[in-house]
């Protein structure tokens, strides 16, 4: 016994270490890309404007998994003193959900550069009302990657890709639905361009019969898997796509950027948002409604969502579209970086095929539907 | 003719051993490959471009893989010592005290190990919010000992009921009492086969990654836990490089294994 | 003494049982409440509906993964130990004495990360086949399905049973086996007909703690395959991390606690007979 009570001494030593003066922790849902981008790059800005703050990067893994992590966490210490995090970086299915718990502190008017926000993801979370706890870190959007050298002419809709794939069996691949939002973001464009009617799916309102109206859909999408590879999640995709081992497949924008500039896929792959569109999505800064560090939490986003920071982190950087309004960054970043982000899916593609994902009603029943009829 | 005959299964034999060395070290290659890799692509079969950029950067000041790999460490020598403390008494009584419904005992301390752990650790967490001790050092430590718990208990068990028990008789015989011939006699002579419990546990706390994601996360993030989300996320390099530094414990005890665990123990062990 | 040996054991065996019951029982009743209870709080069976239609082909497909897995790692453990103890041999015993044990501590998640990228279709095990000429680029395939899986699961596993299996070889007495020798049985004979019998019950819990690893691991499915059909590590993952279903979640849990006690009851089973022969 007595060694027990020396190893939980020790380990109540290791826990505390109070070294700083005042520690910010941001938790990040997302992949390592955005634990990252807090940890070498908006951390250290914000310690060298900030002495004696410490800021800690933490990730709670990609997809809604990451903010469902970061949602149970916040849910269990409701009654505790103060949470473990000071700003979390969530999706918006969560957001929707944490606002409605009252998790979330209300904290945009006391950030300036809230201003500079005008979009309509910043008041509305897949139908739920968040205006005032959220701030966009940024946009991301998914498209059709593909290797230009094996298809010279990408099916331009969802029909032209069913027939392709049904010439090509096997040359196509995405994630599913469990391994990560860009496998979720394709079925739900599978069933934007043939469960009927997309518009009603992410305006609302929110009606438990239309999901009877998928039966066709959800049918065709387990004959076109057939034919498909399922790779092991987002990266899993693009990982395919480099060993050229799938010629076509569902990707993140942003993450496509940021594995060809690494050298991670080949130079000669393309990017193509297939009419009628598929979905993207914002990240959001929020903080904690059990927050010790409110003020500082609201200072720490007022930095990350500053035109400086969103020109030179999010867009230059990490490839990613800017969370507050793309007008603000005029003259903070040169031509060639903005333009990179538009080779492939220009704003006219974007404007016409762009689209929000469901409603959260809708949502989950386009994610149980694929598991009932379409994985099982 | 029978020289030609042994000549040949003796080459086939090298054969096999060739391949089977191939399936078992091209996978850990594979892996030292990718941690220099900085371009490679299809259709190229090796890397295009090769250098210790991951290295660096996982190396760098602000990332954390030393950091993790010292929580790691730590974690698993505290996960050690919980261990041998309860296996260490209940090991002697499996092994060598009559126990009623021993059999069910035993299966007691597989069943953290025949659920799948994923439900538990769920519920484990909910727990620990309520305790306070999620998040800590101290809590992932207690999920991993009672992972571990049926390792250095069933090991310790088959290390007592190897023990002689005519050399335990003989000290009782000379009028040393029952503790201090348990101390002298029965715990040095199994000792050999607890220190391999203790690597066993101290592997299975190394290894450990779904309880260590439940209750660790974000304060402790083991070197698994960095692995998962390099992976995950995509960076091979860096996946590729966190492994690596996590094979060289697992190699090391792998090479020193059968020190400790001598093959009458081995016959033993869940008997 | 006023302890009893009895009581004695009991009072030694208590503080390892408590931890046991706090970390594992305890937690065990959480999900299994949650499991047959329905939102409104009475008992229900609707979660195990619900695993069952959302889920029943990955139900089938984790136990022929396991099952076979542990058929093939057995296989393998029993080649490489008969070799071990009955190879003639030194230089091939050595090597492979060496050899086999390596992947013994090896993380499961390492363990995931190389086969992710040894197995692929264009992978460092394709790309060597196709340089040496034993096959054309065009016939590779990925192996990044169940068949990754298995051969991770393999991988991994297989030293440890062989190396609990060599040891208890070690042990045997090897006069009954060189006698079997003498009578001019070949070694494979002697191996399946003679050893084998003898080391059973090592094999036998060796490939028990082997079986309930392999249902409990999650990052090796998660990495090595796709999501569909995949094991219900993944799916109970996913109801929790995509839903905060605790129910269906937990019904998955205890539908995999069946399948690991099928495992189980073999390893009571031999105990009891065991116990009835001595």
């Amino acid at each position: 016994m007595r060694i027990l009570t020396i190893a939980c001494s020790l380990a109540a030593l290791t826990a505390a270490s109070p070294v700083y003066a005042q520690t910010l922790n941001v938790a990040s849902a997302g992949d390592q890309n955005m634990v990252d981008y807090v940890k070498d790059y908006l951390g250290p800005l914000f310690e060298k404007s900030h002495p004696g703050v410490k800021v800690v990067s933490v990730g709670t893994g990609p997809g809604d998994a990451g903010s469902q992590k970061i949602y149970e966490k916040l849910d269990a210490q409701k009654g505790a003193g103060a949470s473990d995090f000071d700003v979390v970086v969530i999706h918006q299915k969560a957001a929707g959900t944490m606002v409605k718990e009252g998790l979330l502190a209300k904290y945009t008017d006391k950030v300036d550069t809230a201003k500079l926000v005008s979009s309509e993801t910043a008041k509305n979370a897949l139908g739920s009302d968040v205006s005032g706890y959220v701030m966009p870190m940024f946009q991301s959007q998914t498209a059709l990657a593909y290797n230009a050298d094996m298809l010279k002419s990408p099916p331009n809709n969802f029909v032209e890709l069913k027939e392709w794939v049904n010439k090509n069996p096997k040359q196509f691949g995405y994630n599913g639905i469990k391994g990560g939002m860009s496998g979720v973001a394709f079925v739900a464009g599978w069933v934007y361009a043939f469960g009927g009617d997309a518009g009603k799916l992410i305006a609302g309102p929110y009606d438990a019969a239309e999901k009877a109206r998928w039966d066709k859909a959800f049918a065709e999408l387990k004959d076109f898997n057939k034919n498909v590879v399922i790779t092991p999640g987002n990266a899993g995709t693009l990982d395919m796509l480099n060993r050229g081992e799938i010629a076509m497949g569902p990707v993140w924008v942003d993450m496509f950027y940021s594995w060809q500039a690494d050298g991670k896929l080949p130079p000669n792959m393309k990017l193509k948002l297939a009419a009628p569109g598929m979905p993207g999505q914002p990240m959001y800064y929020a903080v904690p409604e059990k927050s010790a560090q409110q003020k500082l939490a609201s200072e720490f986003i007022a930095l990350a969502t500053s035109p400086q920071v969103q020109a030179d982190g999010i867009v230059k950087k990490f490839n990613w579209y800017p969370g507050i309004d793309a007008k603000n960054l005029e003259g903070k970043l040169d031509k060639a970086a903005w333009d990179k982000l538009f080779t492939d899916i220009t704003p006219t593609d974007l404007a016409a095929n762009a689209k929000p994902f469901p409603i959260a009603p809708y949502f989950n029943d386009i994610l149980e539907g694929y598991e009932k009829k379409v994985a099982n | 003719m029978i020289r030609a005959a042994s000549l040949l299964r003796a080459s086939l034999a090298s054969a096999l051993l060739v391949v089977f060395a191939f399936l078992l070290f091209g996978p850990l290659a594979n892996l030292a490959l990718w941690s220099v890799a900085e371009r490679w692509y299809t259709p190229y079969k090796l890397p295009v471009v090769y250098g210790t950029r991951y290295w660096e950067q996982v190396f760098r000041p602000t990332g954390d893989a030393m950091a993790s790999l010292g929580t790691s460490i730590w974690i698993a020598i505290l996960t050690v010592l919980i261990a041998l403390a309860l296996s260490v008494p209940a090991g002697y009584a499996l092994g060598r005290l009559k126990l009623p419904m021993r059999a069910l005992f035993m299966i007691v301390f597989l069943l953290p190990q025949a659920f799948p752990s994923v439900a538990i650790y769920i519920n484990v967490a909910r727990i620990f919010y309520h305790l306070g001790i999620n998040g800590t050092v101290l809590g992932v430590v207690l999920v991993h000992a009672a992972h571990g718990l049926v390792y250095s208990v069933w090991i310790a068990a088959a290390a007592f009921a190897a023990v002689d028990k005519d050399l335990e008789l003989a000290a009782r015989n000379i009028g040393a009492s029952a503790l201090r011939t348990f101390f002298t006699v029965t715990l040095p002579l199994a000792a050999p086969g607890i220190i391999a419990s203790g690597i066993f546990v101290f592997l299975e706390s190394l290894d450990e990654f779904t309880g260590t994601f439940f209750v660790g996360v974000p304060q402790v993030i083991t070197l698994p836990l960095l692995l998962y989300n390099a992976a995950m996320g995509g960076n091979y390099q860096v996946a590729s490089i966190t492994a690596l530094i996590l094979l060289v414990p697992s190699v090391l005890f792998m090479l020193f294994i059968e020190r400790f665990l001598r093959a009458d123990v081995l016959a033993k062990v869940g008997s | 003494m006023s302890l009893s040996q009895r009581q004695l054991a009991l009072l030694l065996i208590a503080p390892g049982l408590a931890l046991v019951a706090a970390l594992f029982l305890y937690p065990l009743c959480f999900s299994l409440i949650s499991a047959f209870t329905d939102p409104d709080g009475g008992f229900s069976l609707q979660a195990f509906a619900k695993a069952y239609e959302l889920y029943s082909g990955d139900i089938f497909f984790t136990v022929v993964i396991v099952v076979t897995s542990c058929a093939l790692t057995a296989l393998v453990a029993v080649a490489i130990a008969g070799t071990l103890t009955l190879g003639e041999n030194p230089w091939i015993v050595g090597t492979l004495r060496a050899l086999y044990r390596w992947p013994l501590f090896i993380p499961f998640i390492v363990a995931a990360q190389c086969m992710r990228t040894f197995l692929a279709k264009n992978g460092l095990m394709n790309n060597t086949f196709v340089s040496l000429g034993l096959m054309e680029p065009l016939q590779a395939v990925s192996y990044l399905d169940w068949r990754g899986i298995i051969a991770t699961f393999v991988w991994k596993q297989t030293p440890f049973v062989a190396l609990l299996l060599a040891g208890a070889l070690a042990a045997l007495d090897r006069a009954t086996l060189e006698a079997g020798r003498n009578l001019g049985a070949s070694r494979l004979r002697v191996l399946i007909e003679l050893a084998l019998p003898q080391v059973l019950p090592t094999l036998l819990v060796a490939l028990v703690l082997s079986f309930v690893t392999m249902l409990s691991v999650l990052s090796v499915p998660m990495m090595v395959a796709g999501s569909q059909p995949t094991m219900l590590t993944v799916d109970m993952a996913f109801r929790i991390n995509a839903y905060g279903d605790y129910a269906t979640a937990n019904a998955l849990g205890v539908i995999t606690y069946l399948i690991s006690a099928g495992a189980a009851i073999l390893y009571l089973r031999h105990g009891m007979t065991k116990e009835t022969a001595s």
